[in-house]
């Protein structure tokens, strides 16, 4: 269908064998890029440049105080996308166990998020079928959103740190 | 025009090949996540680039030029505001669209090096998420970064050059904003824009993987045709022992294959 509107391009419909090896090669039902995906990436953007002009009014982007470098007693608060990390570290108290929690566990985590193509070596992509991956991501979420309700929540109960 | 254009550049064949490529139609929402991504860091692009019109990265001025920013400068607030916001929905939108892939099972061959590109540019935005946070030279983002070199400095064995590489000195300073500008501004950037380039090369070279559901009438099929084929050698097997019957007694294996026919 779509390659008709490539123009040219059009080859005669002949019935594909399929296989084990080629039944991934392309989906059932495809579409041009333009204008199906362009159009619906199109709502995307403009919704989030809606979102941040409405919110740069809404909230402002935030300005504190004048840096003073030689305060002593300021409880500084990370982004928010470093809570979960923040928190994590909480688990990890003291001089010894500090720089486990705050580098050797993430490097750890990063390493093994890089080698994730060649841990989880299945061919299916169903989530349904790699229940091993799928648990060990749900895990990984619940832990990520845990620690940052357990930030939040800190921030709320001890304002002033 | 468009001949000319076509005949010395070819530009025209390449754009009609990158615009009716085709991808997978069902999960097309899932798929915006992959673009909103792109969009926001071209946002943070612009915006950044507009930023820098007033921001002084000095001690004395960094806060200053930022609250002039947002207070005098035409659309100063919106600019700003459009950087800090895309930034925020960037973090989100990265998340979700790792989330997609993960669980899609959309890394897997041939598509690992869209994995490990994706993962570089995660770790490249985390760190510009970090040393932009200095930059406005307030209690906020100085006292959070001061933690987070901190933290750094907590590396074993390479601790200390961490922190010294990100200080520059012995405590945070003149030194550490030029160096934590530098790093956000020119660094960063430059090291996202390639792989940026590599991750949509490699999409376009896999194609987009869909999730499962998009494949469900192609794997009926081919269901349908491995039945059929074992059907087939069943029925060959079959008749294979037919022959072999009067020749060997075979008894036991018949018994199986029966069973498992029927």
């Amino acid at each position: 269908m779509v390659q008709n509107v490539a123009g040219g391009k059009a080859k005669p419909v002949e019935e594909e064998v399929i296989t084990e090896d080629n039944v991934f090669d392309k989906p059932d039902e495809t579409m041009g890029f333009f204008p199906g995906q362009v159009l619906k990436d199109g709502w995307v953007a403009l919704f989030l440049l809606i979102a941040c002009v409405v919110m740069s009014y809404a909230i402002p982007a935030p300005l504190s105080e004048p840096a003073n470098t030689a305060a002593v007693d300021y409880v500084p608060r990370p982004e928010w996308f470093f809570f979960f990390y923040e928190q994590m570290l909480m688990f990890f108290p003291g001089y010894t166990l500090i720089a486990f929690g705050a580098v050797v566990v993430p490097t750890v985590f990063i390493v093994l998020m890089f080698a994730v193509p060649w841990l989880d070596r299945e061919p299916v992509y169903s989530p349904l079928k790699r229940p091993f991956a799928v648990i060990v991501g749900v895990l990984i979420l619940i832990v990520v959103v845990l620690n940052m309700l357990l930030a939040v929540s800190r921030i709320i109960n001890f304002p002033e740190g | 025009m468009v001949d000319w254009m076509e005949d010395r550049t070819g530009i025209v064949t390449q754009l009609e090949h990158f615009l009716y490529e085709p991808v997978p139609k069902r999960g097309a929402w899932l798929y915006t996540l992959g673009s909103a991504t792109l969009f926001l860091i071209v946002l943070q692009f612009l915006t950044g680039i507009l930023l820098l019109f007033y921001y002084v990265p000095t001690t004395d001025h960094a806060w200053n030029s930022v609250y002039y920013i947002m207070n005098e400068a035409y659309f100063g607030q919106l600019i700003r505001g459009i950087h800090y916001w895309s930034a925020n929905f960037l973090l989100a939108v990265i998340g979700l669209h790792m989330a997609r892939t993960f669980f899609s099972g959309s890394y897997k061959a041939p598509r690992e090096w869209n994995w490990i590109t994706g993962v570089i540019l995660l770790l490249l935005v985390i760190g510009l998420a970090f040393t932009g946070y200095l930059l406005r030279w307030d209690q906020d983002g100085f006292w959070a970064s001061v933690v987070g070199i901190k933290i750094g400095s907590y590396s074993p064995f390479i601790g200390g050059y961490v922190a010294n590489f990100l200080l520059g000195g012995d405590v945070a300073g003149p030194a550490t904003l030029a160096r934590f500008f530098a790093i956000h501004v020119w660094l960063l950037p430059a090291a996202l824009a390639p792989f940026i380039g590599i991750h949509l090369y490699l999409l376009r070279r896999h194609g987009e993987f869909g999730n499962q559901f998009e494949y469900t009438d192609r794997l009926a099929k081919l269901h349908e045709q491995q039945r059929l084929e074992e059907y087939a050698r069943y029925e060959l097997d079959g008749e294979e022992d037919g022959a072999e019957e009067d020749g060997r007694n075979g008894e036991d294996r018949e018994n199986g294959r029966y069973s498992d026919r029927e």
